[in-house]
């Protein structure tokens, strides 16, 4: 159908539309003309996605000047594969109606071990091992030997795609992983390369979150992207740590061993090149004493993304000469990793700033600030003059260069933790430097000031004002959905009490209690034996799920439980949770009714749908707080007080419910979907806890249901299973949740419409 | 509709229901119950099961019952086995009055078993105390979906083409204890043409659905009583036949019905057919059908003729059969609005409140919509109309 949002012409690729795509779309749109950012919350299972494509490409096609790239980021590849699937849908729909022939080009791209169509690296079965194998095929230096030694093995993918394909722009078209391979099959190109070409020019790129936030991708593959682009963050309630992670190093004993490793070979590398080709080094030196200037003329001129690794002083200012020279700059870094050893030989936690750790690092092995600064881009140079190939094994040097450039660069938003051994394992020595950050917004920065508009959205986003303060960015628009139901599919009960009236909940001091334990215990017994098919029960953390369910064996719970369903358990390691779930999907399948017992937080709680009979009802054991003892967290704490003024409780609670709501929200993938939602903590009754759930939730938890003992719960659960197992069908939805654009258009309905969106 | 005084009853029965009737009201009028979805389904069933469809007038049914630990649950009253073996007693006199010329069998489940209570037959005698004697056995186990399909589908596959092959299942466990992969059972089900439909008692299951809507059956979950009936006896309805189920003539005798007096000089008693394997009453009797075909002496009709295999009906068997195949036409909705100043129902003189009504298309009349439902659920002919003919 086709919309007219605000006088802009959207074509829909569907007959109906829910209203709150309707209101996404008119929030999207203002977010666009005022080129500002946007904060926008909806549930999940009510067509994001679509509403998100078809808005963005309509305007890119009506005003063709003001957004030419559209740069949707999502987690995993199952999720973009979904969102191009969609895209081609909306491209097709819209070649239909207009009758044009379509002149977009949209590509989805992803790491070389997901593109690659070389017999032999294609076979690896690890990205890190293709990206090094993709190397020593494809780097420029080892394609400029070959012109001397022809035997050297080579790509010819790249080859062929190197003569030929950087000339050729790729067709107009809509390209997901598949077809981007099938197209590199067919011209004899490589797919990876291709691509990596081809979203320069695409108007629309679908990628990964890193391929922006996470520097050393993010120079490589996104610095060229141009600045009139709308930038879209999917799922994006846990941004801030990918943030944090992306900036994030740690430090082990391991890595500077293999650090000591990768200097020797860079020692041995540079004698063999001065015996050979001293003139190679002389002239590395001599771009060096010219600095930088390349990288600052593009950066000055707007050409580049920015980056966080590469401080703006250091373009300025020429490579400091104690590192200029390749044995100085190798004798630099022995002296460094020196240092970094005897740091991890304390017996005792340390915790410093990065002032702090420079001084120290002054005093002891006299490394100035400066030269540290300079180390990432000085290594690079290094490994590009020494021509070796294989990048993977200087990972660990890379990783230790990074370091001492964000230590040098950032005094504020990072923290230095030593700690000796771990905490559960206090007797064993493990000594790890986290090198922490403590503040999102540096990684997100430069993705906020080069882009016209971000848009970062959910289905799980609230409290919504916490996350332009912790982002650091001013949003135009901040709007919150919810979902308009035909009949209310979800039943969200808070269980605050057992039957025999003892509180339930998993705070710190109640947690080894008996009764406490005996009653979730017995929640999950009855609740096995009025819910059909699948059961998602989420814990705060394994060792509270390892002890709870331990107990429940010697009070023989576990064995009546198994009476109605079968019980599968997430564990740490992938590959047993993948294969436990498995099962439980069978179980589900076949009428054997399963429960799943996993951790919030873990994989499940992220990435895993219940849709339908998967999940039929999500029990969430406790309020899911971070441990709470962590010295990294307690430093983010403290930063997060001093400088955006969030208080510690406020941003634990506010992590603590998005996790819960993460969590809960698997089991609802639709309007047609149904599912209860058991939230067994009478802390949930609160209003500071349950006033951060997203609305679509909030709105459904009546007062009624706020503390219910155990029977009650069975009571409401049985009435609801039994009401939503009526026959439901399209015709009831329509009018109600699902217009056509008849009924969209009507006095009334954009009425109703303005007014959800007042509310909201 | 009987439902209001039902649930006045219940609301004084216990304390766990209470919430149940004010949870309803909550919502407002902002978001439609699911008692209005419901109400609208049940006009459509009424309105999809007209018009000319060819219909499995001869029905061979078997109705698993779920005889599992569940079936002890107190939601429904008493329990839930004594509702339902209740329920279908009614439904097995309900369906052979309809029915004439079917058959019903019963299977129970539970302990992971499946027994035959009664075998397929075409008299309800058989059912109905094989239904009392159930009501004393033990619930307990977990049922197998699976076995009892299994054992219905053994009996089923045998019997003629032309006729409708149906299961019903009465489930009211979650799970199902199954020895081998149902998905593979489906599939046979569905390529021997037979019907499953399922009724729940606590939710949804999903091997359910998918068994209901591969092999085409419905599925239906109960509320409550008043519901669980209501689905129950919407099973009394000869479903749509096959396409693809064979045409056959079949033969049928039609026994007149000897009544001999005692004081009859000619008449010798005798025994009946019925009596061979009935041990309980050995009786001679003076009257009986006899079969056209073989002269043996029947008590009952409908039956099959235990010595020529003949199936015996008499007349009016076949025409109460006969509104399934040329049933009342839907009455048309029409809002209150647009009707003159006399708003009285045609049916039951009340005053017509409800925001719609009901005009039959042929005599023009109006009607409320209780009657509406009545008229197609019961009474199969329109009253005014036949009241229009009668004044003719």
């Amino acid at each position: 159908m086709k919309l007219n949002i605000e006088g802009l012409l959207v074509y829909f690729p569907y007959d109906y539309i829910y209203p709150e795509q309707y209101s996404y779309m008119l929030e999207l749109k203002r977010t666009l003309d005022a080129k500002g950012h946007g904060v926008l919350e909806m549930p999940s299972g009510t067509g994001k996605t679509i509403s998100l494509l078809s808005l963005i490409l309509a305007y890119q096609k009506t005003y063709p000047l003001e957004i030419t790239k559209l740069i949707y980021c999502s987690r995993t590849v199952p999720e973009i594969e979904k969102v191009v699937e969609e895209l081609r849908k909306l491209i097709e729909f819209h070649s239909k109606e207009t009758g044009e022939v379509n002149n977009f080009l949209a590509l989805a791209l992803s790491s070389r071990k997901n593109l690659c169509i070389h017999p032999e690296v294609s076979a690896l079965r690890f990205g890190k091992e293709v990206d090094g194998k993709c190397h020593t095929l494809t780097a420029s230096y080892i394609r400029a030997q070959r012109h001397s030694d022809p035997s050297l093995p080579s790509c010819r993918f790249y080859e062929e795609f190197d003569a030929i394909g950087r000339q050729l722009p790729l067709p107009p078209g809509v390209y997901n992983l598949d077809d981007l391979k099938e197209f590199g099959q067919k011209k004899g190109w490589c797919p990876y390369f291709l691509a990596r070409q081809a979203i320069l020019h695409a108007n629309i790129v679908v990628y990964s979150y890193h391929y922006l936030l996470d520097p050393k991708i993010a120079d490589l593959v996104s610095k060229e992207l141009t600045k009139k682009a709308v930038v879209v963050f999917d799922e994006a309630h846990n941004i801030d740590n990918v943030c944090i992670d992306s900036m994030s190093v740690n430090i082990t004993r391991r890595t500077l061993d293999r650090c000591t490793s990768n200097v020797e070979t860079l020692q041995t590398t540079i004698q063999k090149i001065k015996e050979t080709d001293a003139n190679k080094l002389k002239e590395e030196y001599r771009r060096l004493v010219e600095g930088l200037k390349e990288a600052n003329v593009a950066r000055v001129t707007d050409v580049y993304l920015g980056n966080p690794v590469l401080p703006a002083e250091v373009l300025q200012e020429a490579v400091p000469g104690s590192i200029r020279t390749a044995e100085h700059f190798v004798g630099f870094l022995k002296r460094f990793l020196e240092y970094l050893k005897s740091r991890l030989r304390v017996h005792h936690v340390v915790q410093e700033s990065a002032p702090q750790f420079l001084k120290d690092i002054f005093q002891k092995v006299c490394i100035d600030r400066k030269p540290l600064r300079f180390c990432a881009e000085r290594l690079r140079s290094l490994l590009r003059t020494l021509e070796i190939s294989d990048l993977t094994d200087f990972s660990a040097i890379t990783l230790i260069s990074n370091f001492a450039t964000l230590v040098s660069t950032y005094s504020q938003g990072f923290t230095i933790i030593i700690e000796p051994f771990e905490d559960r394992t206090p007797s064993i020595a493990n000594p790890v430097l986290h090198f922490s950050c403590m503040d999102p917004s540096i990684a997100i920065k430069p993705v906020f000031e080069r882009f016209q508009s971000v848009i970062i959205t959910s289905g799980t986003l609230s409290p919504l004002d916490i996350y332009p303060k912790i982002l650091d960015f001013r949003p135009v628009t901040v709007a919150s959905f919810t979902m308009t139901l035909a009949r209310t599919c979800l039943c969200p009960l808070i269980v605050g009490r057992g039957n025999d009236q003892v509180a339930l909940s998993s705070k710190f001091e109640t947690r080894e209690d008996f009764a406490v334990i005996r009653n979730y215990g017995n929640l999950l017994l009855d609740m096995s034996g009025v819910v059909p098919d699948g059961i998602v029960a989420f814990f705060t953390s394994y060792m509270y799920m390892e002890n709870i369910v331990a107990s429940w064996y010697e009070q023989g719970i576990l064995e009546n439980i198994q009476r109605n369903k079968l019980i599968f358990i997430e564990t740490p390691d992938a590959a047993e949770t993948s294969m436990a779930l498995e099962k439980y999907q069978e179980a589900c399948e076949n009428g054997r009714g399963a429960i799943l017992l996993s951790v919030a937080r873990g994989k499940v709680s992220e990435g895993i749908d219940f849709v339908h009979h998967f999940g039929r009802a999500v029990i969430m054991f406790g309020v899911p707080y971070v441990y709470t003892q962590s010295r990294i967290l307690k430093a983010r704490l403290e930063y997060l007080r001093d400088q955006f003024q969030i208080r510690e409780n406020d941003f634990l609670t506010f992590d603590a419910m998005r996790h819960a709501a993460q969590c809960v929200g698997r089991v609802i993938r639709g309007k047609t979907d149904y599912g209860l939602m058991i939230f067994a903590d009478k802390r949930y009754a609160r209003a500071d806890k349950r006033g951060k759930l997203p609305r679509w939730i909030q709105e459904h938890i009546s007062d009624g249901s706020l503390n219910l003992t155990v029977d009650e719960t069975v009571q409401l659960s049985k009435h609801f299973l039994r009401q939503m197992a009526q026959p439901f069908r399209q015709e009831d939805q329509l009018g109600l949740s699902l217009l056509t654009i008849e009924q969209l258009e009507s006095e009334e309905m954009l009425k109703k419409i303005s007014q959800m969106a007042h509310q909201a | 509709m009987d439902e209001e005084p039902e649930r006045a009853k219940r609301w004084e029965g216990g304390y766990e229901r209470t919430w149940e009737v004010l949870k309803e009201d909550e919502f407002g009028s902002l978001k439609a119950t699911v008692e209005e979805i419901l109400f609208q389904s049940k006009r459509k069933r009424a309105l999809e099961s007209h018009g000319q469809v060819r219909l499995g007038m001869m029905r061979h049914l078997y109705v698993v019952i779920d005889s599992s630990r569940t079936m002890e649950d107190m939601d429904l009253r008493p329990n839930r086995l004594k509702a339902t073996l209740k329920l279908m007693e009614a439904f097995v006199e309900e369906y052979f009055d309809q029915n004439p010329i079917s058959q019903v069998g019963l299977i129970t489940t539970k302990n992971k078993r499946a027994e035959k209570l009664t075998e397929l037959a075409g008299n309800p005698k058989k059912h109905l105390a094989a239904l009392k004697k159930a009501r004393d056995a033990a619930c307990v186990g977990e049922p197998s979906l699976y076995n009892s399909l299994n054992l219905a589908m053994q009996t089923l596959k045998h019997m003629p083409g032309h006729t409708s092959r149906e299961i019903v299942v009465i489930f009211s466990s979650l799970t199902t204890c199954d020895p081998a992969n149902i998905y593979e059972l489906i599939k046979t089900l569905k390529s021997l043409k037979i019907r499953v439909s399922v009724i729940g008692l606590s939710a949804e299951v999903r091997v359910c659905t998918v068994l209901t809507r591969e092999t085409g059956g419905t599925y239906h979950v109960c509320l409550d009583e008043s519901h669980f009936k209501e689905l129950l006896m919407f099973h009394v309805k000869p479903p749509p036949a096959n396409a693809q189920s064979e045409c056959s003539l079949i033969r049928m005798g039609f026994p007149q019905h000897t009544i001999a007096s005692v004081c009859d000089q000619d008449s010798k008693p005798s025994f009946s057919m019925s009596h061979l394997d009935s041990t309980s009453e050995v009786g001679l009797s003076l009257g009986g059908y006899f079969c056209p075909q073989c002269h043996a002496k029947h008590t009952e009709l409908p039956v099959e003729c235990k010595i020529c295999g003949l199936t015996l009906v008499s007349a009016p068997h076949l025409a109460r059969s006969f509104h399934h195949l040329f049933p009342l036409e839907a009455f048309r909705e029409t809002p209150l609005e647009e009707l003159p100043a006399d708003r009285f129902c045609h049916a039951c003189q009340g005053k017509l409140k409800d925001k719609m009504v009901f005009t039959c298309p042929f005599c023009s009349g109006v009607f409320c919509t209780e009657c509406d439902l009545f008229i197609h659920d019961s009474l199969h002919c329109c009253p005014s109309c036949i009241n229009s003919q009668h004044s003719n």
